[in-house]
């Protein structure tokens, strides 16, 4: 579904990612892990078209990002605030992303009752604008907002951080469900170690912009990447 | 602690990027600055001279000194209007061991610091040498300046604290709008003369400086005032001035929604525009725009020069356009990593920002159909130059905006931010205001300046047939600089 081929980027003298050949298959919960500037948020917005890479290519159903605009039409993505649009209230942002992609009244109101238990009372009929609300309710937004329109591919950076400890188990549900029930295919970054390993299937770990461990999530992975990343 | 307080806020100041990266824009602001201050201290220095022509035969120390209570209240008015208030950030002091007071001694004292307490002195220091000094001799002139200095602290002390308590609502302006005019028509009706209170006020202090001390009690007590304030609401939500309001949700109205996408994104800019200080405040500009013919219409001099005429249409239908193109997508700078990645045709968003941009040309060129009372010429002109702006002016604005980098914080408030403004850009437009006026320089050259009028028009009118072609040469110019304005967006101060 995704194939990135000779990818990297290069700001002034370092190297901040640098990905030889990579395959995401349709279907896959594709985690993403590694230290503080390993290269995650930048490879993901290679992934979409967000930053011009220095060599190679990304392709998204066989056809390159950077070319095609096709992949926005089934790809759903919440990197950061850049994301949201903080001076519409959440009703509106939900809005704005239903008819930009078109969806009916019918799904809109799908969307909300699919909702309800994610947002539990702290989101809508607020009568605030996004940029007041906190952290981690600006985050279960752009999560929804990125869910929306029922991409096929879902692309989260980070989601766990600032989520409430209830909110990250319904979250890690919701990803579960809709790996399983629609086939959905997902990349996700995170620090915590625990979380992807319950979510993602395959695990890699970027270290200075190059994969260094490419895992098939299983018992043991969890504790090789605790090993991994262990000070020694 | 003051100083460490101070250095601090003087790194701040002098890290903001703007000082860094906008040398052509800070020197543009640099040198009205000066004219300013330079006009400033030649009226300082020459309005004993202009007391003596308009009132003959009178003390002019009196006279000035009558003026003071007037000035005092529009300084006042100007304060609450424009003095910011010193914003150290509370929340990164509070938790650290330093005292409350401290922190407040310095919040209300750091308003001090400010251009509108240095202003002032350039009128005051000349009108001190050369009018007060020699008809009232040193020490008099000493306590004369004491009591204007200790006006002005007051004057600032007061203005922020109930800058502070109310924030600016429009009902203290109101008010304070009322006190003022209530003062000088008071005074013109001659049913209380306040000019005669002020000078017998400050005559009296010139006599026995011992009055001096009501002045000092009046500026303790402001300070004191805005201190005791701050005292019962150190907490950093209650000393901020913006207030939380509940916003509803608009719902797209239904022609919108007839529009599709264009719908969505008009809708989307129009909230932009309305929940945004900065940018409401861009649409109060529009009467500066539209009236801008009256500086000229009423000057013969000026109604036979077509040129003059040219410029003032191209700016009264353009200028508000000129606003908006300008920062079209920086604007858009804290979501614009929202739009790359949502399924949005860019040909489509382009169009849009195109269609916005003329109907604010539209829209003021409707608003200064009235100006034909100053003969049908003003009209053809201005038609001509409306269809200028429109399909020629229009796309050139729309072209540059794509090189405009910068992250605009809408956030901040409107008057005097220059945050997020390029020069560069500006310099880029200047010529394209200019060009139809060379368009018209070889027709006036032959005698048929009309027929250049027409010819520009014509020019608009071909520019609007061809939108497509041009509204592409737009969208691929963006798409090859959307990564560099996307990142340079992300940069956040």
């Amino acid at each position: 579904m995704i194939t990135i081929d000779h990818l990297t980027k290069i700001y002034g003298s370092t190297t901040v990612l640098d990905i030889d050949q990579m395959e995401i298959p349709a279907g896959e919960s594709f985690g993403l892990v590694g230290n503080n500037g390993a290269g995650k948020t930048t490879m993901f917005r290679c992934i979409l078209d967000l930053i011009r890479p220095n060599t190679g290519t990304v392709k998204s159903r066989g056809a390159n990002v950077a070319k095609r605009e096709s992949w926005k039409e089934y790809t759903g993505s919440y990197l950061d605030d850049g994301f949201l649009i903080d001076f519409l209230t959440p009703e509106e942002y939900f809005t704005f992303v239903a008819d930009i992609y078109g969806l009916t009244e019918g799904d809109i109101a799908a969307f909300f009752a699919d909702f309800k238990e994610f947002f539990s009372n702290e989101i809508l009929d607020k009568k605030k604008l996004i940029r007041d609300f906190s952290s981690g309710n600006r985050q279960r937004i752009g999560i929804a907002g990125a869910l929306m329109p029922q991409p096929e591919i879902l692309i989260l950076d980070e989601p766990f951080i600032s989520l409430d400890p209830t909110t990250q188990i319904r979250l890690k549900h919701m990803l579960r469900k809709l790996k399983e029930d629609k086939g959905v295919t997902m990349l996700i970054s995170s620090h915590d170690l625990n979380h992807i390993t319950e979510v993602c299937e395959r695990i890699v770990v970027l270290h200075e912009g190059k994969a260094v461990h490419d895992l098939i999530t299983n018992q043991d992975t969890l504790k090789v990447l605790k090993g991994y990343f262990a000070v020694s | 602690m003051f100083t460490t307080f101070l250095l601090l806020e003087w790194k701040s100041a002098k890290r903001a990027s703007i000082w860094q990266k906008n040398l052509a824009l800070n020197l543009v602001i640099g040198f009205f600055l000066f004219l300013a201050l330079l006009y400033l201290l030649l009226l300082g220095f020459f309005i004993g001279k202009i007391i003596q022509e308009v009132y003959p035969g009178e003390d002019p120390v009196i006279i000035f000194n009558g003026f003071l209570i007037f000035y005092f209240f529009i300084d006042l008015f100007i304060r609450f209007m424009m003095q910011s208030l010193p914003e150290i950030s509370l929340d990164s002091f509070l938790h650290l061991p330093i005292r409350k007071s401290t922190i407040i001694h310095y919040m209300v004292g750091r308003t001090i610091l400010n251009f509108l307490n240095m202003a002032p002195l350039f009128i005051f220091v000349p009108v001190l040498f050369t009018l007060i000094e020699p008809e009232v001799g040193n020490f008099q002139a000493m306590y004369w300046m004491l009591a204007l200095i200790l006006l002005i602290l007051g004057n600032t002390f007061l203005a922020t604290y109930i800058k502070r308590m109310f924030g600016t609502k429009p009902l203290i302006v109101l008010a304070l709008v009322l006190i003022i005019g209530a003062l000088f028509a008071l005074d013109k009706m001659g049913v209380f003369s306040f000019a005669q209170l002020s000078s017998q006020a400050f005559d009296a202090i010139l006599r026995q400086p011992l009055y001096l001390l009501i002045l000092l009690a009046w500026t303790i007590l402001t300070y004191k005032l805005h201190y005791q304030f701050l005292k019962a609401h150190l907490y950093p939500e209650e000393v901020r001035i913006k207030k939380r309001r509940e916003v509803h949700s608009l719902k797209q109205n239904r022609l919108l929604k007839s529009f599709g996408i264009t719908g969505t994104i008009i809708m989307l800019e129009m909230k932009l525009y309305w929940r945004h200080k900065r940018t409401r405040t861009m649409i109060y500009m529009l009467p500066l725009f539209l009236g801008y013919g009256l500086f000229f219409y009423f000057q013969p001099m000026y109604m036979e020069r077509d040129f003059v005429l040219q410029f003032v249409g191209v700016f009264m239908t353009g200028g508000m356009m000129l606003n908006y193109t300008n920062y079209a997508f920086g604007y858009e700078s804290n979501y614009f990593d929202t739009l790359l990645t949502k399924n949005i045709d860019f040909q489509q968003y382009i169009w849009v920002k195109f269609v916005i941009a003329i109907s604010i040309g539209i829209i003021c060129y409707v608003l200064t159909i009235p100006y034909l009372f100053f003969g049908s010429r003003v009209l053809f002109i201005n038609t001509a130059m409306f269809l200028y702006n429109i399909g020629i002016l229009s796309y050139i604005l729309l072209y540059f905006a794509t090189f405009n980098k910068k992250r605009m914080d809408l956030s901040k408030g409107a008057a005097f931010n220059y945050q997020g403004v390029g020069a560069s850009n500006w310099l880029a437009i200047i010529p394209a205001f200019l060009l139809p006026v060379l368009i018209q320089i070889p027709f006036q050259q032959m005698g048929i300046p009309d027929i250049g009028l027409v010819f520009v028009g014509c020019m608009g009118i071909l520019g609007l047939i061809l939108h497509k072609p041009l509204l592409n040469l737009i969208y691929k110019n963006f798409t090859s600089r959307k990564y560099i304005m996307a990142s340079a967006f992300r940069e956040r101060t």
